[in-house]
């Protein structure tokens, strides 16, 4: 299986080989090393909740261990752990966002952080019930972040942006009782009700990971989107480049990995630093070369064009190419194995998060009183790391490819602007995007997001979803690595066109986009919900009765668990191209995947075949607009 | 309304009556009669333009009528959708070409029908220069005369050549609208397959003009979008052939206006209910810049009235 990188990937196979003759490990090795997965955790059926187990029960129903030693079903374990990846997953996505609200509580006029996108900081203001006349707009700034805290603990009451939602949305969620409370306390419960002894019931388990989940795709992750705006710019759209070729020769080449844009900002700031640079060339280097990965990688992308190393799964590729001087990470997605691989190189790995120390890291701990002193102390030390640099170890693969990005909804109401007629329609509305749809000229809309897993061909999955979506006149928005996967194929450039369908063609040629737009990171899956939001209210309909799915092709981690399970309770289709541990459960398996339409209009489809899976998604659009008669 | 449907089924209705058409003309003339357009020697431009084939006899029309069928392919996307426009058109060019075999003059002034390639030479240079900034296609029947006669003037005085189909013509008739091919504005026929007359201009302006070979539709079909100026307002009720014809229009790069409710695509098909802004929608959607500047006068003053003579009478 881990085998097929090597078939697709132009790039893992020479790095690959080259890891083998510089000692170095990689998740090729592990994989190999891990023989075949266990099968009762690949069902979801062991539990290890308390210490009367590790309980595992039989796959085969009937036959064997049936229940645990409390007596538990397959049903109950399956959605306890599932519901337990839902919470992981909001977690992380939620204390990001919690960091972002504490920067922007930090903001000050010469302060490090400053408040880039007033005009969007005075509307959540306005949504936040802040008063606005005649105030400064750091302490509005300031108030603004307590407000946001407080969606983490506040005692009573539900989230706020869950008024953003469509109608139909929020009744539902109010009669099903799924109405997200503060985001820690959904957490919370989560890990209350599937202790042991608690919640057995499969479907109420699943109603508070429904809570979890919305919390975050309408809490934390959303939060997360709208604060980096207002801290870091909302961005707009711009040009750059991805995959490992964007790494030089002669520079310092300095990666950032990771999730919060409050380091890798300042980093790129450091980084600009005139006489940070001076310093590059006094140590022999042409200059200071930042490239990203995942999702910080994505932030700086969106918002400064700063080059792409690459996806998730190139992590330790990067490494092995000899080439980094640093590799600066906060937290999520990273590989505890950049440790001892960066031992084989000259490469310094840096932590930089008290939420993320890792083992044989160099750590600076990231203090955002200090941001960009601190950033620029662990530029420096890249770049005196430079002349370490052993040339005969370096191989960077010459391959990369330029892309257009940072389409926040509103670069793209923006470019709608341009097909606007002015004596039919307002300007800055979503209503050229409902037309195409309703007309056909789109047949509907995909986000594809998510990440790698070495389960399935790496990006494989990705490319060949995305392009069959764009060739069916389906115009597709990607986030996380899923994005990078778009913009390393070049998918991301406007010539990219020219593998899409006429409808998205013209589309694209009317308004100056690719076919394939980048709307950011993972917590910006939040624009995405948005963008969908606003059609469905534009059209005056719920959000199921759009011709709209989302897709996860490779998606590993608990946050892509709890993403999907916000987008279905948001009313959206989702799609997995990696099976999610719950298939010892037929109970369950079958409520994620037909039952919940019953329920919230929408459900899970799971197909590791990513040409069956881009077919059910063309299916499932069609399905839509035969029942909305268009 | 799914618009496809709609289009496909247009196509397929205008493809069987071209059909039957066909057939009936077959049983009174014999297949060896001949079919010509007067005064042209592009044959049947548009089927001739698509596939470079020049039809004389009706049993050639026969086969064309193939070659419409054969556009349509009922699939989800917009391009065999507007595809299948094109087959319309192909059985409107049939449809009207039968017109001529049937009747030695089957339309009389001042209903000009076909138009001849020397009409279409002598667009040459005024279209290139912008002296004829656009070729609105007037199709069906305004929801009253004025209105009808109050638009095709602001297009006549603009310089626009206008052609007019439908029931229109006898509006702006009504309304003593001065027509003519010299005037422009040229009424071409009462049926919807009269529309097929102005595709031809467009068509063999990419022949001759454009020098494009006959049968590479494709660049025919970007010669028509990016050089000929054309689009077209529709008035009044549509029905799935009208709808199909308009697919066609698009396909060859001119948008649409309608005042009838229609699912909307930005800047190729627009609904504009109000007439007051049916000229300006229309040029913006076509992206048309007015070179001359309206002079204050009681008197329309464009290029337009050029052509005009000045009799004794007026
Ligand atoms: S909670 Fe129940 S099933 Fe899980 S380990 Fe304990 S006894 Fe076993
Ligand atoms: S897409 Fe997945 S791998 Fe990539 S950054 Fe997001 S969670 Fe991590």
């Amino acid at each position: 299986m881990s085998h097929e990188a090597l078939k697709f990937d132009k790039i893992a196979g020479p790095l690959i080989e080259k890891a083998k003759q510089d000692g170095a490990e990689t998740m090729w090795d592990r994989d190999v090393a891990m023989k075949s997965r266990c099968g009762f955790g690949d069902k979801g059926i062991c539990c290890k909740i308390c210490n009367m187990g590790p309980c595992r029960l039989s796959p085969v129903e009937g036959k064997g261990a049936q229940r645990g030693i409390c007596g538990a079903t397959a049903d109950t374990i399956v959605a306890r752990n599932f519901a337990r990846m839902v919470a992981a997953g909001s977690s992380a996505h939620s204390d990001h966002a919690r960091s972002l609200l504490h920067t922007l509580h930090m903001t000050s006029p010469d302060g490090d952080y400053q408040i880039k996108d007033e005009a969007k900081l005075l509307s959540l203001a306005k949504e936040y019930e802040v008063e606005t006349e005649g105030r400064d707009i750091y302490d509005i700034a300031h108030e603004v972040a307590e407000i946001g805290l407080m969606e983490f603990g506040k005692p009573f009451g539900t989230q706020r942006f869950i008024k953003r939602a469509t109608e139909g949305r929020q009744k539902l969620w109010k009669e099903l009782g799924v109405e997200p409370r503060a985001i820690d306390r959904e957490v919370v419960s989560i890990m209350h009700s599937t202790h042991i002894g608690c919640a057995s019931d499969m479907e109420s388990i699943y109603a508070l990971t429904v809570k979890s989940a919305l919390s975050n795709g309408w809490g934390g992750s959303m939060i997360g989107t709208d604060v980096s705006d207002i801290i870091f710019g909302t961005p707009t759209a711009r040009q750059s480049e991805a995959n490992l070729g964007c790494l030089e020769e002669n520079m310092v080449n300095i990666l950032v990995h990771g999730h919060e844009p409050g380091l890798s900002e300042m980093i790129v700031f450091a980084s600009q630093d005139p006489e940070i640079v001076q310093l590059a060339k006094d140590n022999g280097a042409e200059g200071i070369n930042l490239v990203g990965m995942c999702c910080t990688g994505n932030e700086v992308l969106m918002k400064h064009g700063v080059r792409l190393a690459g996806t998730f799964y190139q992590q330790e590729l990067a490494v092995i190419t000899g080439a980094l001087e640093a590799v600066v990470v906060d937290v999520q997605c990273i590989f505890p194995a950049l440790a001892t691989l960066s031992e084989c190189y000259h490469t310094k790995f840096i932590a930089t998060s008290p939420k993320a120390k890792m083992e044989g890291a160099r750590y600076i701990e990231f203090d955002e009183e200090r941001a960009l002193e601190i950033a620029k102390e662990i530029v420096t030390e890249a770049i005196l790391n430079y002349k370490n640099r052993d040339r005969n170890k370096v191989l960077i693969p010459q391959e990369k490819n330029k892309s257009t990005v940072g389409f926040s909804i509103n670069t793209i109401v923006g470019g709608l602007d341009k097909v606007v007629n002015s004596n039919v329609d307002q300007l800055g509305t979503v209503k050229p995007l409902a037309d195409c749809i309703m007309a056909g000229v789109l047949r509907g809309a995909a986000g594809v997001v998510g990440c790698n897993n070495p389960k399935v061909a790496h990006d494989n999955s990705h490319l060949t979803i995305i392009k069959e979506m764009i060739k069916n006149d389906v115009i597709v928005v990607v986030t996380g690595c899923a994005a990078q996967a778009a913009a390393k194929a070049g998918l991301l450039q406007y010539e990219a066109k020219e593998l899409a369908g006429r409808g998205l063609k013209e589309v694209c040629e009317r308004v100056g986009i690719p076919p394939v737009l980048h709307m950011g990171s993972c917590v910006d899956n939040t624009r995405i919900l948005r963008l969908v939001t606003e059609v469905a209210k534009y059209l005056g309909v719920d959000t199921p009765v759009l011709p709209v799915v989302g897709a996860a092709p490779e998606w590993m981690s608990e946050k892509a668990v709890s993403i999907g399970t916000y987008f279905v309770s948001s009313g959206v289709d989702v799609f997995l191209g990696t099976v999610p541990p719950v298939t010892g459960s037929a109970r369950f398996t079958d409520y994620l995947t037909n039952g919940l339409e019953d329920v919230y209009g929408a459900k899970f489809t799971v197909n590791e075949d990513p040409v069956q899976l881009a077919q059910a998604m063309l299916d499932r659009i069609e399905e839509k607009r035969t029942r909305l008669g268009i | 309304m799914n618009l496809f449907k709609v289009i496909y089924t247009g196509a397929n209705q205008a493809v069987e009556l071209a059909g039957q058409l066909v057939q009936k003309a077959i049983d009174e003339k014999g297949k060896d009669a001949s079919v010509s357009f007067p005064n042209t020697a592009y044959s049947l431009p548009v089927i001739y333009a698509a596939t470079g084939q020049k039809i004389t006899t009706l049993a050639e029309l026969e086969g064309a009528v193939g070659v419409a069928k054969s556009l349509i392919n009922e699939t989800t996307h917009l391009q065999d959708a507007l595809t299948a426009g094109l087959g319309t058109a192909v059985a409107s060019e049939i449809i009207e070409a039968l017109k001529y075999v049937l009747d030695d003059e089957p339309y009389k002034a001042p209903i000009q029908g076909h138009l001849s390639d020397a009409q279409v030479r002598s667009l040459g240079v005024p279209l290139v220069t912008g002296d004829i900034p656009g070729v609105p296609v007037i199709i069906g029947e305004c929801k009253d005369s004025a209105t009808a006669a109050k638009i095709v003037r602001e297009y006549q005085e603009k310089g626009l050549l206008t052609f007019l189909v439908g029931k229109v013509i006898d509006q702006c008739l009504e309304e003593g609208v001065k027509m003519g091919f010299d005037l422009r504005v040229v009424p071409l026929g009462y049926d919807l397959t009269a529309v097929i007359h102005a595709v031809s201009v467009a068509i063999r302006a990419s022949l001759i003009f454009g020098a494009v070979a006959p049968g590479d539709l494709q660049a025919h079909k970007e010669y028509t979008k990016n050089r000929v100026k054309a689009f077209v307002n529709v008035f009044g009720d549509i029905n799935e052939i009208l709808v199909s014809a308009g697919a066609a229009a698009i396909e060859l790069g001119f948008p649409c206006v309608l005042d009838v409710p229609v699912p909307e695509v930005p800047t190729l098909l627009l609904y504009q209910p109000d007439h007051e802004k049916t000229v300006a929608t229309s040029l913006e959607a076509r992206e048309i810049k007015i070179k001359v500047t309206k002079i204050d006068v009681p008197v329309g003053v464009a290029s337009a009235f050029e052509g005009e003579r000045i009799r004794k009478g007026d």
